[in-house]
């Protein structure tokens, strides 16, 4: 393990480079109580606003510590005249000899900010009552020895300073990398979420995400402070004013909608696109009580924009994926999904040595239904076709519209009898189905289909085996007056009965 | 092998430590071990630092927490599971109110409690006469207590002498300051059943209120420029002090002690601290080897006894129970104690209170302190409280 508050290059004072503020603290007590024989030395920062003294580190009896203790000095003593002349001052009391060394200087902000840091306190350097008190000389030997390491001082804080801008300009680059390439739903948001958190290290970071529709505010995904991601689904508000206190900043009812700090821990950021809000992020210190810097409030509200673009496109994404797989009038999968999954379904039926059953099925008189009442009628014909099928199946089946009014099932681990029975409550419903037809004279329409069914591993071997002597079944059945469903076996039985009895029979082909 | 030591108003607590680690060095010449001493927040920060980013922040390979950090940083994945590496704590070598905050859901053990600490009251006798006749029955209540320093106070407001000292004290009324008495009232920062912060509820609200009492009144000086010119006051100089720390030399100084006022059979509030080992220790066993060596009596023993606080490991506490020239008042405060709860949100609700505190006692001290603004401070830390409990 790395040691903490090593001196890396040099132990001089106004030479040395120093790991951090405690390294130099650290380093400058022990070597100024060193030089000086100090019972103690301890390093207070000095806040103007309340006048109070913080002690941040002490050396005492060759033991380095930090601590903390608020004082005030009393006005007019020694330590209350070093931090107003900022020189150097000593004082005896029964308690011991006391040198106070002031310290005041501001850096500017490593990022180019107008604003300046301020670092003000005072060294408290001390002898116990036995030995010598300060003189003049070695006062001010103490206090420029002092101000030579302070210069470290400087560099170390003005260092860590720069680590923090340097980390913020590597968030930028590869957050705004992140964010532009984050397309998929369930990816992105996930991608969006660990970048927040591996950049900016909050305890908590949320995303929540307006359904329009059902006027909520969706909880989507979580990320904690060790980078695990979880699922919020469960979470759900009412996007109404009142309803919950996210609701109303998205609503824009919150003092400071855009921005809403909450005690310095927690950041609320509504997301808009265009000037549509779309969702809320909310990141959070709520556990550790560490206060968000306002430079990452800063960052993050600059990327409030690109997280809500990211967020949409990856929605929008989504939205265009399913237009391309599925069928907008029908709501089932198009073809080229089917194909994606029967290939999956079959491998998976033939590794497994399970049935796998395909229903090809025909709108009766479809063509007729289109030319006699128009497409308008035809359109409604499929989307009723297609809400009934959807209505009907199990979780594993897959309905396709395989083109014009042609529609295929895939029915995994399922025989052909058990096809047989979802093929006939599937017609028996169509038969009962009424579509209304207000300018022709019965005012309403029927529709039949025809069937054919085929199975693996009894009536094909291959997929397209299996397409095909669904297709023959199906042809069989159109052949014989339609309205009615076939297995393939038992056409090919047909078949075969009408070759025994050397008849003509060009049913099957 | 690094450890991290929580620092300590008492510095002989950090030479035991030193001294503890040079016997180590010298008993297992072959293991290097340095430490360094972080305050409460440090500590605190350095820890969310490394979940934040481990590599840039690694974690100290020894950790010393108070007890209730426990269950946070061992959920958060911090700690290791010392439970079976430690004979101490395989063997349950612990009195068994230390055990039932030891761990939660299972067998398992993430920190080994070291040492512990006892709020009490102590009193030079010599400084009561003629406003305290009875100590041992006048001193029992809070009330009396408070009656007693009015009278003290008021007869000898000389040099450098205060009715009250608070040794422990970082300058603005802490949590560490007002949780005895909130104990003592039978208050709590939680509810029972952890569903809810009491913040605002009458007893714990009221033991704060006991507490910032004793500062809006002068008994005890905020931000004191007198201590921090001169130091804390010695024993000698006050009629009463509050420490949960026995006091060196106290028989010499005609000093004795009494149960925490309010708490007249004993029991209430005990701070205990525990050593842990980091999950990211690339030396575990060397880690789990030096606590394991610290538990043992011959070594816990004089480090606790440097700085005045007692031992867990049952044999050795026990052993300095009997010894204990106040072993009376101390059996009398070990008969029923009490432990902060380890349940992960107390420490974030420990801070919430701390910062109601702050403001508080920058109120107090800039004289424009009202009763009110306790209350919105404790309605708000409350809330806050609220708000973590429903989200962890």
């Amino acid at each position: 393990m790395k040691k903490s508050g090593k001196i890396l290059y040099d132990a001089d004072p106004g030479r040395a480079f120093y790991e951090g503020r405690d390294a130099f603290l650290k380093a400058a007590l022990e070597a100024v109580s060193q030089q000086f024989s100090l019972d103690g030395a301890s390093f207070y920062e000095y806040e103007e606003k309340t006048g109070l003294l913080r002690l941040k580190h002490r050396c005492a009896a060759g033991v380095s510590f930090e601590h903390e203790e608020n004082l005030r000095p009393v006005p007019g003593s020694a330590a209350a005249r070093a931090i107003e002349t900022l020189k150097a001052a000593v004082s005896k009391s029964p308690g011991g000899s006391f040198l106070y060394s002031p310290f005041r200087f501001d850096y500017c902000d490593p990022a180019g900010g107008r604003s300046v840091i301020p670092c003000f306190g005072l060294v408290r350097l001390e002898r116990s009552p036995r030995k010598r008190r300060f003189s003049p000389a070695e006062t001010a030997r103490a206090d420029a020895y002092l101000r030579s390491f302070l210069r470290d001082y400087y560099k170390a804080e003005f260092f860590s300073l720069y680590r923090k801008y340097d980390k913020n300009v590597a968030a930028i680059t590869e957050l705004t990398e992140v964010f532009a390439t984050a397309l998929r739903v369930r990816d992105s948001f996930r991608h969006i979420l660990s970048g927040i958190q591996t950049y900016f290290g909050f305890d908590r970071v949320r995303l929540y995400l307006i359904d329009e529709k059902n006027r909520k505010l969706k909880g989507e995904l979580s990320a904690d402070i060790r980078g695990q991601i979880k699922s919020i689904a469960y979470e759900e508000i009412p996007l109404e004013p009142g309803a919950h206190r996210f609701a109303d900043i998205v609503l824009g009812r919150s003092s400071g909608a855009f921005m809403e700090r909450y005690k310095d821990c927690v950041l609320y950021m509504p997301m808009a696109v265009q000037g549509v809000t779309i969702g809320l992020l909310i990141v959070d210190n709520l556990l550790s009580q560490q206060r968000i810097e306002p430079e990452e409030l800063a960052m993050l509200k600059s990327f409030g924009g690109q997280i809500a673009l990211a967020v949409d496109n990856s929605r929008l994404f989504d939205k265009v994926e399913e237009l391309s797989l599925y069928d907008e009038l029908t709501k089932l999968p198009l073809r080229r999904y089917f194909n994606q999954r029967f290939q999956e379904e079959f491998y998976r039926a033939e590794r497994f040595k399970q049935p796998l059953a395909l229903i090809w099925a025909d709108i009766d008189f479809f063509k007729e239904v289109n030319d006699t009442y128009g497409h308008q009628i035809g359109d409604k014909v499929l989307k009723e076709t297609g809400r009934l099928i959807l209505s009907n199946l199990r979780k594993i089946d897959f309905p396709c519209r395989y083109g014009g009014d042609e529609i295929i099932i895939l029915l995994p681990q399922a025989t052909g009898a058990e096809a047989t029975r979802l093929a006939q409550r599937l017609s028996q419903e169509l038969a009962e189905l009424r579509i209304p037809v207000p300018f022709s004279k019965t005012r309403e329409l029927r529709v039949t289909m025809s069937i054919g069914i085929s199975t693996f591993p009894a009536d094909a071997s291959t997929q397209d085996a299996l397409l095909e002597k669904a297709d023959d079944a199906l042809y069989w059945v159109k052949s014989h007056g339609r309205g009615k469903i076939s297995l393939y076996s038992d056409v090919a039985e047909e078949k075969k009965k009408a070759e025994q009895a050397g008849g003509s029979n060009n049913a099957v082909k | 092998m690094i450890i991290w030591l929580l620092s300590d108003y008492d510095h002989r607590k950090h030479l035991a430590f030193k001294s503890l680690l040079t016997r180590f060095s010298a008993a297992f010449p072959s293991a290097q071990a340095e430490f360094s001493v972080k305050s409460r927040h440090s500590l605190w920060e350095s820890l969310f630092a490394h979940l934040r980013d481990p590599k840039r922040n690694p974690l100290a390979d020894i950790i010393e927490i108070p007890q209730n950090w426990t269950e946070l940083f061992s959920k958060l994945g911090l700690l290791a599971d010392i439970s079976s590496k430690i004979e101490a704590l395989a063997q349950r070598r612990y009195p068994e109110f230390i055990l039932k905050e030891l761990c939660h859901e299972d067998a398992r053990a993430f920190s080994a409690p070291w040492w512990l600490e006892a709020p009490a009251l102590f009193y030079r006798a010599q400084a009561l006469k003629g406003a305290v006749s009875d100590p041992e029955t006048e001193l029992a209540s809070w009330e009396g207590f408070r009656a007693a320093l009015d009278r003290v106070g008021a007869g000898a407001r000389r040099g450098n002498f205060r009715a009250l000292s608070v040794p422990g004290s970082s300058g603005s009324v802490s949590v560490a300051d007002v949780l005895p008495r909130v104990w003592g009232r039978r208050g709590g920062l939680f509810s029972d059943d952890f569903n809810r912060a009491t913040f605002t509820r009458e007893e714990t609200a009221g033991g704060i209120e006991d507490w910032l009492e004793l500062a809006v009144s002068g008994k005890i000086e905020l931000f004191s420029p007198d201590r921090f010119e001169n130091g804390p006051r010695t024993p000698e100089e006050c009629a009463f002090m509050i420490s949960s720390r026995k006091i060196q030399g106290s028989g010499r100084i005609g000093l004795k002690m009494l149960p925490y006022p309010g708490y007249p059979s004993g029991g209430g509030l005990m701070l205990v601290y525990n050593l842990a080992v980091s999950a990211s220790s690339r030396v575990p066993d060397e880690a789990q080897a030096f606590v394991s060596w610290a538990m043992e009596p011959r070594n816990v023993a004089p480090f606790t006894e440097s700085f005045g606080v007692f031992p867990c490991l049952k044999p050795v506490f026990e052993e300095h129970l009997r010894d204990e020239r106040e072993s009376d008042v101390y059996r009398r405060l070990f008969s029923a104690p009490e432990l902060k709860p380890n349940i992960m949100v107390y420490p974030t609700a420990e801070l919430l209170l701390e910062r109601a505190l702050w403001n508080l006692s920058l109120k107090i001290a800039r004289r424009d302190y009202e009763r009110e603004d306790l209350t919105r401070e404790l309605i708000m830390a409350q809330g806050e409280a609220d708000y973590l409990l429903s989200l962890y």
